[in-house]
């Protein structure tokens, strides 16, 4: 009950910002506050999704308060209805309150996109997919109901419930069975950079939630495990290919979304294909600490992002301060899976789980080692694309500010929060996992262990691994001090004239060798290379297909034809009949 | 002289995301001072502009005397010093209309191969560079130091410098074969070694294939092209020797690598085959009027020199370098090409900046 005062916070935070966008934010600050501090029971782990999310909102009103300068009072309002929904959906006991929330939050988010470009269709392509999503859940909801008797969440006999709403979900993750979407990118890059990373890192994160909620109350289905484990491998090695050519630093994050979201739902496929009780633990730890390395490191990556004059890489010019440059490299080292950030944590958990499977031999054994080594291709293609946005994004060309403004100072906070994540996650991982090797002066308590029987597998301290790093580095300031730096002109092979080195040169090579897959072609339309993502052509082309059966059914077929009409209402009622019978 | 007024390249018009990336005159790779620009998108190569003039020498020989002209022209290009004031003394004894006698044009053909020979293994070592191919780089390094030394003693220096005057030849080929035929065979166990590297090879071959006919010297014989002064010379007896010209039809990196390991082969058999070569002739300073030319084949192609004479002195020179003509094929031959093929490309055509920045005056 009390977490339904944070609802009627929000609440009102969206009619207050109507008229005054700061009290709407700082609405927002106090609800998501309040929410975690009400929602969240360490004991349960399906409430660290509260505690993820209610961070990401801190953190998003605390960026928008300086940030929204230029949207107009519809941004804030959104903002807090859209949080509103999925606070609903993160409390939701049942099928109707999980709807209602995934609605609620969806409307708005549409507003957000639709606001910051005068261009239409990225906002209607959000709502496209949105309400195609919305179509799924509602059915996996009433299949649920059909089965069960109740709107409740209760234990299900059936797959049927899980596979709808997963992929329901998976298309608000930017997954469309088999394929990756681009309409992620598409929407979250055309949206302001405070909603973008709330709906980066929060909108996809109700996606892994829904998920998992229906993972609990459904029957283990090893067949669904393999479905997310191909979804999710084919998923992380494109949209990392297509996040490292992109040259929109928002639709680059956008891709880095469906990597991340990508991992996640690999990782719940190997939840669902592990057998070993003491592995599935560890899967779900993986899981929730990869949902909370990529909810914070995206946030910290749309607001660097946000914090530059373009959404393009070539529009630079804008000097940026140490405080951001530190806070975007931590938030990238994050996003490619380095230590000391959480992102190291999570990536090392996740390849963990995955090479711990492999033991259990025969079809998930192999099944494992192939993914695992598609989800380490990945992070490797990801950190090449971190790398761009944080040489290209904030390094090269670009002078430093000696002015800080909030927004900077937020930035490098991020960065800073996700080394402390890192230093305290022994606190987050569950006690199981949670050992030392005191022969070595690693003390018990200290080090995260991945095991899926008595013996160890791997293992990581990671205030170690902070401490270490400090200790070192502070043992070269103290005895090196300072180092004394001199600013000297590029030499250039002794040339004057200097082109400077381009973000898109840096990823041409990708471009080139993956020819087949990317259908590069050199010197078509003027351009000195271009490249075609093969998976939204197919999408746009279904689309055209069927605008054009149903003009050609329209205008030739139905045209005022009764007698074709009746054709199609009895045919129609047989198929519905047919199903209900094969379902029933 | 920017490249694209330099013959009739067409000027690369930059499309959409492309941008110039300058690489040298001064930098790592580079041999001679050289630059640059490759137009790219990143990676790939759309255009090459070879700019030679951070190189370029404006060499003043006239009013001068032959000798003293000769001493500037040997020193264009150390490396190809015999070509350079050979095909200099053959136009000026063209122009005084002098006999020359078998002797000294054998003693030419014999600085000619082993100049063809040193150069061909610096390019061939060149080529092995950026393999990453240390060994073989250090073991053609130390064949061509051996070259050097022969030519050394046949020449009384290194680079041929003194050993030629109009008419005259003070080369001496006596006891060179069986040092060359002891290099050739490490040559060949070398070159054997290199044409069973996949990895080397894959480096060459569909590398740098050329498009056109503008070429010159091995880079157009392993072109499918019979283009060899040699074939027709008017004045050195090559038909005397067992030379023959070596045609690939590759037209990559791979062919010009071959032609060149192929033709080092075949001049240690010309030089076998010229005999004992004494010091011929005198130096013969003739004064007189005329104006004339001369063609032969240097280790990088075809060089062509122009001299007209007045009173024994230089009133106008001119000259060809084949590197004029290869530097064009380059440029062609890079497009389509990525990054990592330059290298090997660039070092397959053996060209000379120092011969190509030269405008007498």
């Amino acid at each position: 009950m009390l977490s339904y005062i944070a609802i009627a916070i929000l609440g009102i935070s969206a009619i207050m910002g109507l008229f005054q966008k700061k009290a709407a934010y700082l609405g927002i600050l106090v609800g998501s506050a309040y929410y975690m501090l009400s929602g969240f029971n360490p004991a349960d782990q399906m409430s660290y999704f509260i505690l993820i999310a209610c961070l990401v909102w801190i953190l998003v009103s605390l960026y928008s308060l300086s940030y929204d300068r230029h949207y107009g009072k519809w941004l804030a309002s959104s903002m807090a209805l859209m949080i509103m929904g999925m606070v609903i959906i993160l409390q939701s006991t049942n099928y109707l309150l999980l709807i209602t929330g995934w609605e609620t939050m969806s409307v708005p988010a549409y507003v957000i996109v639709g606001m910051n470009k005068r261009d239409s269709a990225p906002a209607f392509t959000f709502m496209m997919f949105s309400e195609f999503s919305t179509i799924l859940i509602i059915s996996g909801a009433v299949y649920a109901f059909f089965i069960t008797g109740t709107l409740t969440f209760t234990q299900i006999p059936s797959y049927g419930p899980l596979l709808l709403i997963s992929m329901g979900a998976l298309i608000k993750m930017g997954m469309t069975p088999f394929m990756i979407s681009e309409w992620l990118p598409i929407a979250h890059g055309n949206a302001p950079a405070n909603a973008s990373a709330a709906l980066s890192a929060t909108m996809t994160l109700m996606g892994v939630f829904a998920i998992m909620k229906m993972i609990l109350v459904s029957p283990d289905v090893i067949w669904i495990g393999y479905i997310f484990l191909a979804i999710g491998s084919i998923s992380i090695l494109f949209a990392s290919i297509y996040a490292y050519i992109s040259e929109n630093m928002k639709m680059l994050a956008g891709f880095s979304t469906i990597e991340n979201n990508a991992a996640i739902l690999s990782a719940m496929g190997l939840y669902l294909i592990a057998s070993e009780v003491v592995l599935r633990q560890f899967i779900f730890a993986t899981i929730i600490i990869f949902a909370l390395s990529h909810s914070i490191s995206k946030t910290g990556l749309f607001f660097s992002i946000g914090n530059s004059p373009g959404e393009y890489f070539g529009e630079s010019g804008h000097p940026t301060s140490y405080g951001q440059r530190v806070g975007t490299m931590l938030t990238t080292m994050s996003l490619s899976g380095l230590f000391p950030t959480i992102g190291g944590l999570a990536t090392w958990m996740l390849l963990e789980a995955f090479f711990m499977e492999a033991y259990a031999g025969g079809a998930p054994g192999m099944s494992a080692i192939v993914v695992g080594s598609v989800i380490a291709l990945g992070e490797g293609m990801a950190t090449g694309s971190m790398m761009k946005i944080l040489a290209f994004g904030n390094l090269f060309h670009r002078k430093l500010e000696r002015k800080h403004s909030p927004n900077q100072a937020i930035i490098s906070g991020i960065g800073l929060v996700l080394i402390f994540l890192f230093a305290i996650s022994i606190f987050i991982v569950s006690g199981t996992f949670i050992s030392g090797v005191p022969g070595v002066l690693v003390f018990n308590g200290f080090t995260i262990t991945s095991r899926f029987g008595k013996a160890d597998f791997g293992l990581i301290s990671p205030d170690y691994v902070v401490l270490l790093i400090t200790a070192f580095s502070l043992a070269a300031y103290a005895l090196f001090r300072k180092p004394r730096l001199r600013d000297v002109p590029v030499w250039n092979g002794g040339s004057a004239e200097v082109d400077p080195y381009t973000s898109y040169a840096y990823s041409n090579n990708i471009r080139l060798m993956l020819r087949r897959v990317l259908r590069t072609k050199t010197g078509a339309f003027g351009n000195a290379v271009t490249v075609i993502d093969v998976f939204w052509l197919i999408m746009t082309d279904i689309g055209k297909g069927y605008r054009a059966v149903s003009k050609f059914i329209t205008l030739r077929v139905m045209n005022s034809s009764i007698g074709w009409y009746m054709v199609y209402m009895i045919a129609a009622f047989l198929v519905i009949m047919l199903i209900a019978v094969l379902v029933y | 002289m920017p490249p694209h007024e330099y013959g009739d390249l067409p000027v690369h018009k930059m499309a959409p995301g492309e941008f110039n990336f300058q690489y040298g005159p001064s930098t790592g790779g580079l041999m001679e001072s050289v630059g640059i620009t490759l137009t790219t998108p990143g990676e790939l190569i759309n255009s090459v502009a070879v700019d030679f003039s951070f190189k370029s020498r404006k060499l003043n020989l006239r009013g001068k005397s032959i000798r003293d002209a000769l001493l500037t022209v040997e020193r264009i290009n150390g490396f190809h010093a015999a070509s350079n004031s050979l095909a200099f003394l053959m136009s000026v004894e063209d122009a005084l209309g002098m006999e020359v006698s078998e002797e000294v044009q054998k003693a030419r053909i014999l600085q000619l191969e082993l100049e063809r020979i040193r150069s061909h293994l610096e390019v061939i070592k060149r080529l092995c560079e950026p393999a990453g191919f240390g060994v073989p780089v250090n073991q053609l390094g130390y064949l061509r130091e051996k070259i050097s030394r022969i030519i050394s003693r046949a020449a009384g220096h290194r680079f041929f410098f003194g050993a030629n005057a109009p008419g005259y030849c003070s080369v001496s080929g006596s006891g060179i074969n069986e040092k060359l035929r002891e290099a050739g065979k490490e040559f060949q166990r070398i070159y054997a070694g290199l044409l069973e590297s996949k990895i080397f090879l894959n480096r060459l071959q569909n590398n740098g294939l050329t498009r056109d006919n503008f070429l010159t010297g091995p880079a157009a014989r392993a072109s499918g092209l019979r283009y060899d002064s040699r074939i027709d010379s008017a004045t050195l007896p090559y038909g005397d020797t067992p030379f023959y010209p070596v045609i690939r039809e590759e037209k990559d990196c791979f062919g010009r690598f071959n032609v060149r390991g192929e033709e080092i082969l075949n001049s240690i058999d010309i030089i076998a085959s010229l005999g004992n070569i004494k010091e011929t002739g005198k130096p013969s300073l003739q004064e007189g009027d005329g104006q004339g030319c001369a063609r032969l084949e240097s280790p990088q192609g075809d060089i062509f020199y122009y001299a007209g004479l007045n009173n024994g002195l230089i009133e106008d020179i001119w000259h060809v370098s084949p590197g004029t003509l290869n530097i064009r094929a380059f440029q062609e031959s890079m497009k389509g090409n990525i990054f990592t093929d330059f290298h090997f490309n660039w070092e397959s055509f053996g060209i000379w900046i120092s011969e190509v920045g030269v405008v007498f005056q």
